[in-house]
């Protein structure tokens, strides 16, 4: 009936002809589930140091934007160069009508999606019009145009000084307790993300992702729709970016377009993706973590941290020609991965 | 509405030529390396903050500064070529955020040493006082920087069509194949097309430093006009970046006297935009040189 076996490298739970295996063999861990353990643990570690919770909150943050820039470079198989576009419009809608109209965060959210949504199917046509370069230039001036009406109207949005005073997320009465729950808030973000995305990646949906990564022209000829899936995989990447645009705003309670729309904040996340390594999904979550920890790190050397930060990293990218990721996966190499395709036309 | 109309047109003429000198290099590199150099700030930044460095810390004379900070310009082009785009030609994505990544280094360290209260200005000042054109008064510098320009634009425009190395520069960015087949030194003309575009930025910031407003980040203002123009013209047209930058020039004029000056940028983007999605290819044609 009811059997619970130890063996050697394995638990076997049998119930009726059914039977449940758990491998504790440390080779076969899998790794995903010790990293979320690992995260979890952490703020427990550190809580008394409130400046390393908001460095961490924000390392999950920016490991979900680049998780799911990851999943829309993929889809595409084009590079966004803009992906600071949608945060700032998640950030700013969340921001602009907490604060004018006093909606709530749960409210917030509601329109967040549906005009990041709105902007997203706007804009998708161009991942099937644009060609090579036309692309990256589109896109890159999105955010541009964007950072340029939070100047221009700076009544409203405040783009050099920023929005502030958004309703919190949450109160939980203490300081510290907010802390706390901030960082698991964004952590269950990040971590819904990559199983969402995890999950596509190895369904049918992502192998038809990656034959269009691999070569548009043969996929399109054994039978997948390319338009389709390049139009989602460009529609609900950015809404899952916009959705972290609300969270920040809530979660820091100020929203400036300086900050998050300008080309500093873009390289970062460009960076993320590819010091994680080409933009494979759990490559982005070190990543994301590498550029937050070196951020603040660096700030202990005062002034000079914003010469010295660019210049690590342009040091990473030449010593890590793979990424962090592809020094894992050089000793896991059995692993399929779709992974970024940059093409030039 | 006749003295709008001067002010209009005279401005136009001169903010479009020093969009001119500022596009050049920019669709010089696009048009022959076809990438997008976002470093090209870097050019700009360089010109003023390392004149201003060899002057005050070495002590050196004006004129021996310029010619040390072109030397290094050169060579700091070179090292992006050989360091960047050369490894990375084919990575698209490493390549524009390294080349970011450079110009940002640099900007840091300008304002690191310099910040904007050192008052670092360049005595580059060729001629004072102010020209009267009917009812508009505008100083000499604006119009010898204009002229000058001109003359630049000229400059290139016959080494592209007069030269054998403005021949081979045309071919290589009409068709990369057949030039090869036709036995062009494809690398080579590279670095002669790096070297070439670090021209006209070095031109254009020491000659409108006296009046232009100089900050460690002016970099970014500079790369985004480049960037308009050569959209509007077409990517990397050397003839499309005259056009646009007379029409930018243009639009930036009407907006700021018929409008106010706020607006300039945001209408300058939004009507490029429209271009990037009504004609992609430009004014006058993209992937090829003229």
């Amino acid at each position: 009936m009811v059997s619970l076996e130890f063996r050697r490298d394995r638990i076997v739970f049998r119930y009726g002809d059914q039977k449940y295996e758990w491998v504790i063999e440390p080779r076969y861990w899998r790794n995903p589930v010790i990293g979320a353990l690992v995260l979890m643990v952490l703020p427990f570690l550190v809580y008394q140091y409130p400046n390393i919770l908001t460095m961490i909150t924000t390392a999950n943050i920016y490991a979900a934007i680049a998780i799911m820039l990851s999943l829309q470079t993929i889809g595409t198989a084009r590079l966004n160069f803009g992906p600071q576009f949608y945060v700032g419009i998640g950030g700013y809608t969340a921001a602009l009508l907490n604060l004018y109209f006093g909606l709530n965060s749960a409210l917030t959210l509601i329109v967040t999606i549906l005009v990041s949504l709105l902007f997203a199917f706007l804009i998708s046509p161009i991942v099937l019009i644009a060609r090579g370069l036309y692309f990256a230039l589109i896109t890159l001036i999105l955010p541009l145009i964007f950072l340029e009406i939070t100047f221009v109207y700076g009544d409203i949005f405040r783009g050099e000084s920023g929005l502030s005073g958004i309703a919190p997320l949450l109160n939980l009465g203490s300081v510290s307790w907010n802390y706390l729950a901030y960082y698991f808030l964004s952590l269950a973000m990040m971590l819904i993300y990559l199983l969402v995305v995890d999950k596509t990646m190895r369904s049918r949906y992502g192998l038809a992702m990656a034959a269009i990564n691999d070569n548009e022209d043969v996929a399109r000829t054994v039978g997948v729709n390319v338009n389709k899936y390049k139009i989602l995989s460009y529609v609900i990447p950015s809404v899952g970016m916009g959705v972290a645009g609300w969270f920040i705003a809530h979660t820091f309670r100020t929203f400036a377009g300086i900050t998050y729309l300008s080309l500093d904040f873009m390289v970062k996340i460009l960076l993320m993706i590819i010091i994680g390594g080409r933009a494979s999904i759990y490559g982005s979550i070190v990543g994301g973590y590498f550029v937050a920890f070196l951020e603040e790190g660096l700030r202990t050397l005062g002034p000079i941290n914003y010469v010295v930060f660019p210049l690590t990293l342009i040091l990473c990218v030449y010593m890590l020609p793979e990424g962090l990721w592809g020094l894992y996966h050089k000793r896991h190499y059995r692993d399929y991965y779709p992974k970024l395709r940059v093409r030039r036309r | 509405m006749l003295e709008l109309l001067q002010s209009i047109i005279v401005y136009s003429f001169v903010f479009g030529s020093i969009y001119l000198l500022v596009s050049l290099g920019f669709s010089l590199i696009c048009g022959i390396l076809r990438i997008f150099h976002l470093g090209y700030g870097l050019s700009f930044v360089m010109a003023i903050y390392l004149t201003w460095m060899f002057m005050t810390e070495l002590k050196l004379g004006v004129t021996l500064s310029i010619i040390l900070m072109i030397l290094v310009q050169f060579a700091v082009g070179m090292l992006i070529h050989w360091g960047i785009f050369q490894r990375y030609l084919e990575e698209e994505e490493k390549l524009l955020t390294l080349s970011l990544l450079a110009y940002l280094v640099f900007a840091h360290f300008a304002n690191y040493r310099y910040p904007i209260t050192a008052g670092v200005h360049l005595p580059t000042t060729i001629m004072y006082g102010a020209l009267s054109i009917g009812v508009t008064t505008i100083s000499y510098q604006m119009f010898i920087a204009a002229i000058t320009a001109i003359f630049v634009t000229l400059v290139f425009v016959f080494i592209f069509l007069k030269t054998k190395l403005g021949l081979i520069m045309r071919a290589v960015s009409q068709n990369l194949r057949g030039s090869m087949l036709m036995g062009v030194n494809v690398g080579l003309t590279y670095w002669y097309a790096i070297i070439l575009s670090t021209i006209p930025p070095i031109i254009c910031t020491l000659t409108i430093a006296p009046f232009w407003s100089v900050d460690p980040f002016m970099g970014e203002s500079m790369l985004s006009i480049a960037i308009l123009i050569a959209i509007l013209g077409g990517l990397g047209n050397l003839k499309g970046s005259i056009v646009a930058s007379y029409a930018i020039g243009f639009i930036h004029s009407v907006v700021s006297f018929v409008y106010t000056s706020r607006f300039m940028g945001l209408v300058a983007l939004i009507v490029t935009l429209i271009m990037l999605l009504v004609k992609p290819e430009g004014l006058c044609g993209a992937e090829k040189l003229w």
